[in-house]
């Protein structure tokens, strides 16, 4: 017995639905099962008048089962994780985060991280944070550095080496 | 007794499923006391009470062990079914091997082992009964309403109609409830006040009903059959026997256009003396001693201007609240229900802008006795709107509100749009943002067809936020039908709200000892089957206190209500139900603890005799005072100590 | 003397340097001593989309190493405040999910303990210190001005998790900003995002979000907008220009961090609160200032 999606001819992929519904329950999130599509999400969306982000239709589409469409789509990474979704859901459920859960499918799945993200995942892993110190510009145009503003050294890491052992272990796991 | 039968239910596959119940009932026939066992698949059905009966006659049994479903399923029937075979209903022991047995465990095996030790421990008690006779006490053939809205009207009606004396207590100054701040009535548009004041007037005027309105409930004691009630008249300051309605007062008082009028939901002013609505029953002018200047400060300017308007010098300001205390044989609960306070959602903008409001606030504005004599505007600049949106589902269905369905939004807003196309026009836009429709009953859905013909924008999503600002008020939606997001520049928003129960309901369950549904409304005896009992025997339940639905469902309850409080007082007396405890005169010394423990007032020490004695009427047979009686005087028929233990013995 | 120990996250120490200077400036004058706490990384939350289990680790990590200092952390930015709050509610409820993260902790000898009270910014100033110790402090008040505050998102919701501040009617900065003798008006777009997150992927949306903001404060006839968080003080201050590019306005709205607004209001040098590093016209809100009571 199958359910196939005539447009697409993709079926329901159950146990991938099982799967990120177990990550959202891990986190101490409501499942997707009790979403009524009321699409009050979508409704209060920050990113959808730019960028069309349907969040209701995320989650139409993880109740059925496809998957695959939205992990390997660029409408999931448009998200703004501004939380509204989830704040105002009457069912609690949270778009946001399994936004989140998808884009971590699509990263382990080998897909080709969008933007910024590479750059911001390799300093992290080399010096723990997602930028080092910037020499900015004040309003007059002068550059200062850190110090120059009598700002003390910035915490960082007491061992890079295991901090960078304890991270490369942990970036692909999932939930 | 120690000629027992032993019938072992199938319940179908619910217990045969899990227990073997061939195998109990063989087990069962070799057990002391037993002289025969069976296994049947519907003990419940008409052949397993033949089945009962006939074993009764050949077997000569003296009492009964069924084991089947729990007892608050079949206990009543059976005991029934015993007294028919010739023997004492009380001598009916029932082992729930249904519920506390199959259903809760998946190992056959297990199962049946522990079926054999239930029926061990029910033959054990089995026993040990002794015969016995129900009580009676006298009823009291007079009823008492709480609630004269609509619920209460009806059925106060009904119990005026079969004969009976009847209470109503209204806590406003008026009876009419809900109805009387509708303008119209759904799907048949009737006019609210129009259908509803005739009925109020029959409730005046019928000589079997005795009107308290501006009165509440203080405290019921006592048993069905015999109530004994505290109401709180409270004081008017208006004498109704002098008082005519002439409203002059009103119109003279010093905070005329001052006071927040409740009944036109806060949306107009009122003076401190007031009568609600000009079809009030009873139209008296009632005084409210928070807004009253002399009622609060002790002077009214140099003096109260009421006085002077008033001819017949109805004013009274040295009157007092008076208690009366009612007997009575049965009680109809229809206190109605409240909105939810929209502001507890301050995204739709409620506390922010006048111009948001709710669907009652609006039935307000369209009644022609409301705060606008009728005309539809908008309470920020008093102008017709060119655009009017509902939004649907205000706090309701919502996990984080109310969880429930409301039942009434959406029929309400459909009949708001019929009613708006008349009062403001083709050319005013109305917009309606849904999650469904729930048209549901006679007549419904002609009507949804009737308002989709009306040039209504129906937009199938719910928005998440209403904005309001300097340049107006705009509300996206997200539509799914057209899978389009729409921004909407409106001037009017309608809220239609959650239905909660009624502020004050916590404290007036524990004054009647209702239970209440998680929801909050209070809890009937069971949702298909007796939807307007409560677990309080004698007490009913009328109207939207018990859950929120329209006004055909509240009318055709409070009908039942009346009929189930009429079955009640029909009889001159009641049977009352023999497992109760009694006090063995031997042992009691007298100490009165049992008095103290007993929830249900159903203890006296007697004076005379210094020993305890048992209310029968009143006593439920919760244990109580068994457990408390320091020297086993108290006890519980046929469900001794001795009983207990034997029972334990054979399970463990 | 209170101590606390501060939990920086990425933006605020690598380049939103005026946050951190205006918080050193103004804390102590409230009897609070900053203890330096070396060893923390970045939360994770920017990265939650690349890995949840990195997010949850990184942020444990740092908690844990709070928990070793034994002291309330002020967490200044939102998005490590959100990050390290939902960490804690986990780690607290699910048993498993503990051991399995100190496990991995265990290489840099650290454990979870949960010991930590977490604050941020608004709630220490408005619940911990007070309006009333804010209002005596203020000695040179810049006078009438409206202020438009600007949440975010991060610090207001989810409220299941327990934010410090309220989702739907949030009034703490307008509480401190009346405190310091600003008016705060109500304002439709109140509670909209900044666009930040979307930087690594979208950023001419990121911006234009932005400067629909801006824009909407600037028409609204607002003097100036308050922050409590790096990122949107980034979008708003430090990329204004750029943001009035994308939308095609001419954006000249001054946004300063509440804790240099505290700082003014209190009497400390503007250099101290790191002033000349905001690039949005600050001045024209502090001028008047020079010229009126002063």
């Amino acid at each position: 017995m199958t359910v196939t999606d005539l447009t697409s001819m993709a079926e329901a992929q159950m146990e991938s639905r099982q799967e990120i519904n177990d990550r959202l329950s891990r986190l101490m999130d409501e499942v997707s099962d009790y979403c009524y599509q009321c699409a009050k999400c979508t409704s209060g969306c920050e990113a959808h008048k730019l960028l069309e982000l349907e969040p209701h239709k995320i989650v139409a589409l993880l109740k059925r089962g496809l998957i695959d469409e939205m992990v390997n789509s660029d409408i999931i990474w448009t998200c703004m994780s501004c939380f509204k979704c989830r704040e105002r859901c009457p069912q609690r459920v949270a778009p946001v985060n399994i936004l989140f859960t998808l884009k971590n499918l699509a990263v382990a799945s080998g897909k080709q991280v969008p933007g910024n993200y590479t750059a911001m995942m390799q300093s992290t892993m080399t010096i723990g944070f997602i930028q080092d110190v910037q020499s900015v510009q004040t309003r007059d145009g002068e550059v200062k550095k850190r110090e120059d503003l009598d700002l003390p050294a910035m915490s960082r890491p007491g061992d890079p080496q295991k901090f960078q052992a304890s991270v490369m272990a942990v970036a692909m796991e999932k939930v | 007794m120690n000629r027992l039968g032993v019938f072992v239910c199938h319940c179908g596959l619910n217990i045969a499923d899990r227990v073997d119940v061939r195998a109990v009932a063989e087990y069962a026939s070799g057990m002391e006391g037993v002289v025969m066992a069976t296994d049947y698949k519907y003990m419940c059905s008409d052949q397993g009470a033949v089945l009962i009966k006939e074993a009764i006659k050949e077997h000569e049994l003296d009492g009964v062990v069924i084991a089947s479903c729990s007892p608050r399923m079949h206990e009543h029937t059976f005991r029934g079914v015993a007294e028919e075979g010739g023997i004492n209903p009380y001598n009916v022991e029932i082992t729930n091997i249904r519920e506390q047995c199959s259903w809760a465990h998946d190992d056959r095996e297990k199962a049946t082992e522990k079926a054999r030790g239930l029926v061990r421990a029910a033959v054990a008690k089995a026993l040990l009964h002794e015969p016995l006779e129900r009580s009676r006490t006298p009823v009291v053939h007079e009823a008492l309403v709480i609630g004269g809205g609509i619920a209460g009207i009806q059925a106060s009606l009904d119990l005026a109609d079969d004969g009976y004396k009847v209470h109503v207590v209204e806590r406003e100054p008026t009876i009419g409830g809900r109805m009387a701040q509708l303008d119209k009535t759904f799907p048949t548009l009737d006019c609210s006040s129009c259908i509803l004041t005739p009925k109020m007037m029959e409730v005046q005027n019928h000589p079997n009903i005795d009107l308290l309105t501006y009165s509440e409930v203080e405290s019921v004691d006592g048993a069905v059959g015999n109530y004994t009630v505290k109401v709180r008249k409270k004081a008017r300051y208006v004498d109704v026997d002098k008082c005519t309605g002439c409203n002059e007062c009103a119109l003279a008082c010093r905070m005329v256009g001052k006071v927040d009028d409740r009944f036109n939901l806060n949306l107009g002013k009122r003076s401190a003396c007031y009568i609600s609505f000009p079809q009030a029953i009873p139209l008296k002018c009632t005084i409210d001693p928070d807004s009253c200047l002399m009622l609060r400060f002790g002077k009214c300017g140099d003096h109260p201007l009421c006085v002077e308007a008033c001819e017949p010098k109805a004013i009274d300001f040295t009157q007092e609240d008076e208690v009366v205390e009612l007997n009575v044989g049965s009680i109809v609960v229809a206190t109605g229900f409240d909105l939810l306070d929209a502001g507890l959602m301050p995204e739709l903008g409620y506390s922010r802008s006048g111009d948001v409001i709710t669907t009652m606030e609006l039935e307000r504005l369209i009644s022609t006795s409301g705060p606008t004599a009728g005309d539809v505007v908008r309470p920020s600049d008093g102008k017709a709107p060119n655009s009017v949106t509902f939004v649907l589902c205000a706090g309701s269905r919502d996990e984080t509100q109310c969880t429930w369905c409301c039942r009434i939004g959406c029929m309400s807003v459909l009949k708001h749009v019929y009613l708006l196309r008349e009062k403001l026009g083709e050319k005013t836009e109305i917009n309606i943002c849904y999650t469904d429709i729930r048209s549901f009953g006679k007549g419904y859905e002609e009507f949804y067809r009737k308002i989709r013909g009306k040039n209504t924008n129906f937009f199938r999503g719910r928005p998440s936020e209403v904005r309001t600002g300097p340049e107006g008020i705009k509300i996206d939606v997200f539509d799914t039908t057209t899978n389009k997001l729409f921004e909407i520049d409106t001037q009017l928003v309608v809220l239609a709200p959650a239905l909660v129960p009624r502020e004050g309901s916590e404290e007036f369950a524990r004054i009647l000892g209702l239970s209440r549904s998680g929801d909050g409304f209070f809890l009937e005896a069971h949702p298909k089957l007796k939807p307007m009992d409560t677990f309080v025997n004698g007490i009913f339940l009328a109207g939207t206190c018990q859950g929120p639905k329209d006004i055909s469902d509240t009318v055709s309850q409070a009908s039942g209500a009346a009929s189930r409080a009429s079955t009640i007082l029909s009889k001159d007396e009641l049977e009352n139900d023999p497992l109760i405890a009694w006090v063995d005169p031997e042992a009691c010394v007298g100490c009165g603890v049992c008095v103290e423990v007993c929830a249900y007032s159903a203890r006296e020490l007697n004076v005379v005799t210094g020993i305890a004695e048992v209310n029968e009427a009143l006593c439920t047979g919760c244990g109580a005072c068994i457990a408390a009686c320091p020297s086993n005087a108290s006890k519980h028929k046929n469900f001794t100590k001795q009983q207990l233990i034997r029972m334990i013995d054979e399970i463990v | 003397m209170r101590k606390i120990a501060v939990y920086p996250g990425c933006m605020m120490p690598t380049e939103q340097y005026a946050y951190e200077m205006s918080i050193r400036a103004t804390l102590p004058r409230f009897d609070i001593e900053i203890v330096e706490v070396d060893g923390f990384s970045c939360c994770g939350e920017p990265l939650k989309s690349i890995s949840q289990m990195l997010t949850l680790t990184l942020s444990s990590r740092n908690l844990a190493i709070a928990d070793r200092e034994g002291l309330d952390l002020l967490i200044p930015c939102p998005m490590c405040h959100l990050a390290l709050s939902e960490a804690k509610r986990i780690l607290d409820s699910d048993e498993e999910m503990r051991d399995r993260i100190n496990s991995k902790l265990s290489a840099e000898e650290l454990t979870y303990g949960g010991t930590t009270r977490l604050f941020h910014i608004i709630d220490l100033l408005h619940d911990e210190i007070g309006l009333d110790a804010i209002k005596e402090k203020v000695t040179s008040p810049l006078g009438d001005r409206n202020i438009a505050t600007h949440y975010g998102c991060h610090i207001i919701r989810p409220a299941e998790l327990g934010r410090p501040v309220d989702s739907e009617d949030p009034k703490k900065m307008e509480s401190i900003l009346g405190a310091l003798g600003f008016r705060s008006e109500y304002y439709p777009e109140k509670l909209d995002c900044c666009g930040a997150p979307l930087l690594p992927v979208h950023p001419e949306t990121s911006l234009t979000k932005t400067g629909q903001k801006l824009e909407a404060v600037q028409q609204r006839g607002f003097d100036g907008m308050a922050t409590a968080c790096p990122w949107c003080h980034k979008m708003y201050d430090s990329r204004q220009k750029k943001a009035g590019e994308t939308v095609g306005a001419k954006l000249h709205v001054p946004v300063l961090y509440i804790t240099q607004l505290l700082g003014l209001a209190m009497g400390i040098d503007g250099a101290d609160l790191g002033l000349e590093l905001n690039l949005s016209p600050v001045d024209e809100l502090i001028h008047e200032k020079e010229g009126g009571e002063g």
